[in-house]
């Protein structure tokens, strides 16, 4: 298996791409966004600092998951066509989930049996 | 065995069959084969992909309340194994699946019940439109009487040859 690529020379090899695809790990799902922005104002944590994220991690887009260096930038960005058809789209109906898939494919909704401990 | 539901498509997924894929969340996303996985990875929305189960449900393509479907769930608590329910079971499955697949039919034939008379519309519709592509348009109108003058000389030399 494998073998040299012959397309790719010495110089290309030295840099590898795996850094630029970590961030790529780190994005959240469309459903995660979408349950974050419908939690309760209260539940929201204030946001820790964070040396390795720009601004400290203090100026953040919850919409679209990203971190910005300043109020301003942040701001900036709100207006942007990319935010504002985000804010959309979240505002729409809930994401696609694997309970819509079950339901879709013709299964009843799941059986947890009977309560066994009355609250 | 347990038969999951493809994430993207909702086909059922049997053992050994298609790809998981757990997010660093631990929610799991199941896929029945590539074609799924890949349409996840262009993160798109089943609900807006015409060939889901999701898009046809939503779009009232397919029958979606019915009590056939009650009896496929995923059970979250164990069963006492009993040997004659497990029977009766066996026994009703394929009942189930035939009543279920007639009454897909007939849900079928009610959704299609104005679809002969709105695809005849149409075709004359498009006949009426694009028939000059088939006939020149003056060829279409009725043709013309032409009048021709017959001269003296040529009726009195037919007279003469007979």
């Amino acid at each position: 298996m494998g073998g040299k690529c012959p397309h790719r020379k010495v110089k290309k090899r030295r840099l590898s791409h795996k850094t630029d695809r970590r961030s790529k790990f780190l994005i959240k799902g469309d459903d995660m966004v979408y349950d974050e922005l419908n939690k309760p104002q209260e539940d929201r944590k204030p946001l820790p600092l964070d040396e390795d994220l720009p601004g400290m991690g203090q100026h953040y887009c919850l919409h679209c998951d990203r971190f910005f260096a300043s109020v301003a930038v942040r701001d900036e960005h709100f207006k942007t066509k990319k935010h504002r058809r985000r804010v959309k789209q979240m505002m729409g109906d809930a994401p696609h989930t694997q309970l819509d898939a079950d339901l879709a494919g013709g299964m009843g909704m799941p059986d947890n049996g009977p309560k066994l401990m009355s609250m | 065995m347990r038969l999951e539901k493809c994430w993207f498509c909702s086909s059922t997924v049997y053992p050994g069959h298609g790809i998981q894929f757990v997010r660093n969340d631990a929610k799991i996303f199941r896929f029945c084969r590539s074609k799924c996985h890949k349409n996840f990875k262009m993160k798109r929305n089943p609900r807006k992909v015409k060939w889901t189960k999701a898009y046809r449900r939503v779009h009232g393509k397919d029958m979606t309340q019915d009590s056939t479907f009650e009896f496929e769930r995923k059970r979250n608590r164990p069963e006492r194994y009993d040997r004659n329910l497990t029977e009766e079971v066996l026994k009703a499955i394929p009942k189930i699946a035939k009543i279920q697949v007639s009454r897909a039919e007939s849900h079928h034939a009610i959704r299609m019940k104005g679809k002969k008379k709105k695809v005849q519309k149409e075709a004359a519709k498009e006949y009426e439109q694009s028939i000059h592509l088939l006939k020149a348009p003056s060829a279409l109108l009725a043709p013309e009487k032409i009048k021709v003058a017959v001269s003296q000389q040529a009726e009195e030399n037919r007279v003469m040859e007979e």
